[in-house]
């Protein structure tokens, strides 16, 4: 249980159970740390991580920029809207030029399915996924998963509700494979037309139509964020209609469980996917996510840094 | 980059030993064969040791892509990809620079001539443009075009225009007798959609084009068609719903004809979990259950012919990640050795012979093969690189597999080129 399987981070499906939980693990060591007066540790110290964002971003790319800072790393940040890539550099060619000032470790988000793994192929860096397209964003995953752990204690036999924009949310790819991989049963709530129609490949987990339904039985429920492009797309008619029929409200949460949490991978539409009272109530953990981003993130970036050293050793 | 490495052929008359002629029904072992490009020509002897010679194949979906890049992919590598591969001609569509008025045809054929004969060295037919620019405000000049001698017109594999101009474009066109070819895309329902809406689309969060953008742009030609009474064609057909409408519409007496895509007989959108831009290709890769379809389409008469759907894309649209890649495929050099044994075992070698180049030269209004020949091994394997393919590029699918053929030899036209 020393060495992940795993060379990069691109997502979860295919992760093994070992390799989840070997992250997990680490991830509480560091929540400890966290708490400390003094947050660093010297785990990367000499080492160079970029943080590399094709599409806007600021929680993630700030959770990820502190994680790197508290294991001493060298950081850099590098967005598309100020770089040679609006001056028409490729993909690669950026990659290339960066790496080529040293890099160890490249943190990338982007609108495009699979550019963490296209990257990896085409250069020597470890490529940590930050969120690709709608594709997977498995350090989001990772931490609602540590959430779970913390607060009802384990993942195995736990049943998660996702309610909202399935469609198009890499979070909910993400948190369907790992959790499904730790033995949590996934359903899977939203509006027919924000929701994928093959789910052929996808049978471990549950569609419910029903919100009450859906999440009747849930020991967590994640709401995830309604974009308002949505409404403007024509997938749904109003934020009204959204909130009345898929919102997480009072109203709803009196057909869950009593000791329910409720997570959210943030930023929060307040009034639309979740209510105010509801966000920072009692069943909330959404800042203890935030939390543990930094942990989670910290973990994966130690542990595949390590499994780099291990290697070249 | 790679080296050119150009294969142009040489005028000579020829005399292949030890060959399986395809005598119109069957493979015979012919101890030799003489085929004579004129009567000074050098002569040269080729021993097949028992491989197949059978009729030069002719390319449906040829589009070169010149003039967008010629330092990349110029008319000579197209003409160099169709000996590689074969073919002694093909129904050319330039996407990007639409044929929509006599002269442009004319300049079209003029690039095609060969310089050292003043003619073309292949059988080469034109798809004209019933609009001017693929636009949908106005038409071409289609009548003029069809006594130019275009084979008939074609939407670039656009998709579709409104309805109205439709109906106005296949109208006017009718008065030329000629076939409307047309790739059935509903643009509204494709979207943003770059790959097969299906289990992989939805499992690696991909935008995906349904096949009901195609059924529903098929469903509009054909009752459009139906209306007016004209001849059309579906180019690049991807899932068996298509293939019912054309059946039905043929048992209703229509004159439908269609083909299907090279690669989407040979791969499925499993292909997809790769990530890899070489399998962006539009129309898009299907599931397995729609390329078992296509295959019964085949087998059973509904699919008329096997399109070669060649694209050359360059390499800085390919070296990105799939959905910001350009689509698009070359399959003129690999197409034979790629798909001959599988067709074969399915539909046998007459019906083979069939798809690859009576009915698409049919469909062109192409002579056939006559004298054109291709020599292939079917038993002998080749591992595809790029060396393999024409011209400054190598998007293909097949690239570093191992196909389980071989093609030896082509003679084109009196240009005979030893691979």
């Amino acid at each position: 249980m020393s060495a992940l399987e795993i060379k990069h981070l691109f997502g979860l499906r295919g992760v093994s159970k070992h390799d989840i939980r070997l992250i997990l693990d680490h991830a509480k060591q560091f929540r400890e740390i966290l708490e400390r007066p003094v947050k660093k540790v010297p785990s990367l110290r000499g080492m160079t991580v970029v943080n590399l964002f094709f599409e806007n971003s600021t929680r993630t790319r700030t959770s990820f920029e502190l994680a790197e800072k508290r294991l001493s790393a060298d950081t850099v940040n590098f967005a598309s809207s100020n770089s040679s890539v609006k001056k028409g550099e490729t993909l690669v060619d950026t990659l290339r030029n960066i790496e080529a000032m040293k890099i160890d470790i490249v943190v990338v988000r982007h609108k495009g399915t699979g550019v963490p793994k296209f990257l990896a192929d085409n250069s020597k860096a470890i490529i940590v996924n930050a969120g690709d397209g709608a594709h997977e964003h498995p350090t989001q995953a990772l931490l609602d998963m540590l959430t779970i752990e913390e607060k009802l204690g384990t993942l195995e036999g736990k049943n998660v509700t996702i309610i909202g924009d399935i469609r198009h949310s890499r979070v909910a790819r993400s948190n369907l494979w790992g959790m499904s991989t730790m033995g949590a049963h996934v359903t899977l709530c939203g509006p027919s037309t924000l929701v994928p129609r093959n789910t052929d490949l996808m049978d471990h987990v549950t569609w419910e139509p029903d919100v009450k339904k859906a999440v009747a039985n849930a020991d967590a429920i994640i709401a995830l964020r309604l974009q308002k492009e949505r409404m403007d797309d024509a997938l749904l008619p109003s934020m009204r209609e959204y909130r009345n029929t898929f919102g997480i409200t009072d109203e709803l949460l009196e057909c869950a469980k009593d000791k329910v949490i409720i997570m959210h991978p943030g930023p929060i539409n307040r009034g639309v996917e979740l209510d105010s009272d509801i966000a920072d109530g009692e069943h909330s953990v959404i800042l203890d996510q935030v939390t543990n981003g930094v942990a989670v993130r910290m973990a994966v970036l130690f542990l595949l840094a390590g499994g780099r050293n291990n290697e070249n050793a | 980059m790679k080296m050119r490495k150009p294969c142009k052929g040489r005028l000579v008359n020829v005399v292949l030993k030890n060959a399986k002629f395809w005598n119109g029904k069957s493979f015979e072992l012919e101890r030799e064969v003489r085929l004579d490009a004129c009567a000074n020509a050098e002569t040269v002897e080729f021993d097949c040791n028992g491989a197949l010679v059978m009729p030069a194949l002719f390319g449906l979906g040829l589009d070169f892509m010149e003039p967008l890049r010629d330092d990349v992919y110029t008319f000579d590598d197209g003409f160099e990809a169709l000996r590689k591969g074969g073919f002694y001609g093909g129904l050319y569509e330039s996407a990007a620079n639409p044929i929509d008025d006599a002269d442009k045809f004319t300049a079209m054929v003029n690039r095609f001539k060969s310089e050292e004969r003043g003619e073309s060295a292949f059988d080469i037919k034109f798809l004209g443009a019933y609009s001017k620019g693929f636009g949908t405000d106005s038409l071409a000049e289609m009548i003029e075009l069809a006594e130019a001698g275009v084979a008939g017109f074609g939407d670039g594999n656009g998709a579709i225009p409104h309805s109205r101009f439709l109906r106005l474009a296949m109208e006017y066109g009718k008065m030329t007798g000629k076939r409307f070819f047309f790739q059935p895309m509903d643009k509204t329902l494709r979207h943003s959609g770059c790959v097969h809406e299906g289990a992989y689309s939805d499992m690696l969060g991909m935008k995906g084009i349904p096949r009901i953008a195609e059924t529903i742009a098929a469903y509009t030609v054909l009752e459009t068609a139906r209306f007016l009474q004209v001849p059309v064609h579906f180019k690049q057909v991807t899932c068996g719903e298509t293939l019912e409408l054309v059946r039905n519409a043929r048992r209703q007496g229509m004159d439908v004809t269609c083909d299907v895509g090279l690669y989407h007989l040979l791969l499925d959108d499993s292909s997809l979990e790769k990530l890899d831009s070489a399998y962006h290709i539009l129309p898009p890769i299907r599931s397995a259950d729609d390329c078992e379809a296509l295959w019964q389409g085949l087998a059973d008469g509904t699919v008329n012919a096997i399109s070669m759907n060649h694209t050359p894309v360059l390499r800085q649209d390919t070296v990105v990640n799939f959905e910001d890649s350009v689509p698009g495929a070359l399959s003129l050099e690999v197409a034979l050795p790629a798909i001959w044994n599988k067709l074969v075992a399915k539909v046998g070698e007459a019906r083979a012979i069939e798809l690859l180049s009576i009915a698409p030269a049919r469909l062109a209004g192409a002579d056939s093969a006559h004298d054109n020949v291709v020599v292939f091994a079917p038993d002998r394997p080749h591992v595809v690189v790029e060396g393999d393919f024409a011209g400054h590029v190598c998007n293909s699918p097949l690239m570093n597999m191992r196909l389980p053929s071989s093609i030896l030899a082509s003679y084109i036209n009196g240009a005979w080129t030893v691979l």
